[in-house]
């Protein structure tokens, strides 16, 4: 999280660097796809099945977006232009690769 | 549903794990093979140039307010007056994107080497697949679906009993495949994630046409409302350094 907007008050023009706002997107990206790998074989270890493995992930993906948030200190605006970039940014783009970590772990533990 | 069907525990280890390995060694490879069958061509000048032209064009209208009203003015003059503005295209001169291609052999031969590359392992491992582990079920995802899945999870299994969440290999050489483009990405990096939209791309639109880009940004250049931010500068140096003070 190298990169910050500049300084954002009350009624001001906005000023962003569209450079360093596209790298932090990149870096939200990132840390949603490892988390949901992570929290697939999370998941499958601990023999979640059905609807309480969906819940898991969006637990685990609100943790992330609380993880992101903690790391821009709470001030998310001088990072993103909004707060919809941390919290729904990349939200479903990781089910598929949770769902397979999930059933290959819980598969290996559980199943054979 | 049917009880718990007991699956074999070589299945784990001679068709789950192996299954999952290979794929990802097979999409770690595809990666390094079509890094080196990658030739550097080189770019034609004039895209070049037109390309830096929009990028210059794109930083003058964001940051447009802190420049004064009349430099920014004669800076829009310089790029889209009628006569010799830069990004005016005169009528006529465009070129069709589709000629250049086919004038340009080097660039449909890296296009099928780029969807060669992407096709033959595909193919291979699908075959793979197919030959040594059809037949039986090899995972079960561990949510219930409804009956509309079997043809999508039980490829290859032709019983209408078994529970839909039991996944054939060959169904879960297809989660594989979609599954893992996350994992590449982080080991791979980006770009090898954004390989397939980016070819999707460029077979649906067949390269971009410069000249539209330039007339885009001239519009964009065109409409843009200019308010100098300066004075309001003034306004807010006095609320920082009141905020100092006090």
């Amino acid at each position: 999280m190298a990169a910050h907007e500049g300084s954002s008050g009350k009624d001001e023009i906005p000023t962003f660097n569209a450079e360093n706002m596209l790298n932090n997107t990149r870096i939200i990206n990132y840390s949603r796809t490892f988390m949901s790998i992570i929290g697939g074989v999370i998941a499958g270890i601990l023999g979640f099945t059905s609807l309480t493995g969906f819940i898991f992930y969006f637990l685990v993906m609100a943790i992330t977006s609380a993880g992101l948030g903690a790391k821009t200190g709470f001030s998310v605006h001088s990072y993103f232009d909004s707060w919809n970039r941390i919290i729904l940014d990349g939200l479903l783009s990781g089910l598929l690769s949770f769902v397979l970590f999930w059933t290959f772990a819980y598969d290996i533990v559980h199943i054979f | 549903m049917a009880e718990d069907l007991v699956l074999d525990t070589a299945i784990r280890n001679w068709v789950l794990i192996p299954l999952s390995v290979v794929m990802v060694l097979i999409g770690v490879l595809r990666y390094f093979v079509s890094k080196l069958m990658r030739s550097d061509q080189i770019p034609d000048v004039k895209i070049v140039k037109e390309g830096q032209l929009v990028i210059r064009a794109r930083n003058l209208r964001s940051s447009a307010n802190f420049i004064p009203a009349k430099s920014f003015r004669a800076r829009r003059h310089y790029y889209s007056n009628e006569e010799n503005g830069l990004l005016h295209v005169p009528k006529g001169q465009a070129q069709n994107p589709q000629a250049q291609m086919f004038s340009d052999p080097n660039m449909a031969m890296d296009m099928m080497k780029k969807n060669l590359s992407m096709i033959i392992p595909q193919t291979l491992t699908f075959a793979w697949v197919n030959f040594f582990f059809s037949g039986f079920v090899a995972a079960k995802i561990p949510f219930p679906l409804t009956q509309r899945f079997r043809g999508m999870l039980q490829n290859g299994i032709d019983l209408s009993t078994v529970d839909v969440s039991y996944v054939s290999s060959r169904s879960w050489y297809f989660l594989n495949l979609f599954g893992l483009r996350g994992l590449f990405s982080l080991i791979l990096g980006e770009d090898n994630a954004t390989d397939d939209t980016q070819r999707m791309m460029q077979m649906g639109g067949f390269g971009f046409d410069p000249t539209r880009s330039l007339g885009a940004e001239k519009d964009n250049l065109d409409i843009v409302q200019h308010e100098w931010a300066l004075p309001k500068f003034e306004q807010r140096a006095e609320a920082v350094l009141k905020k100092l003070v006090s």
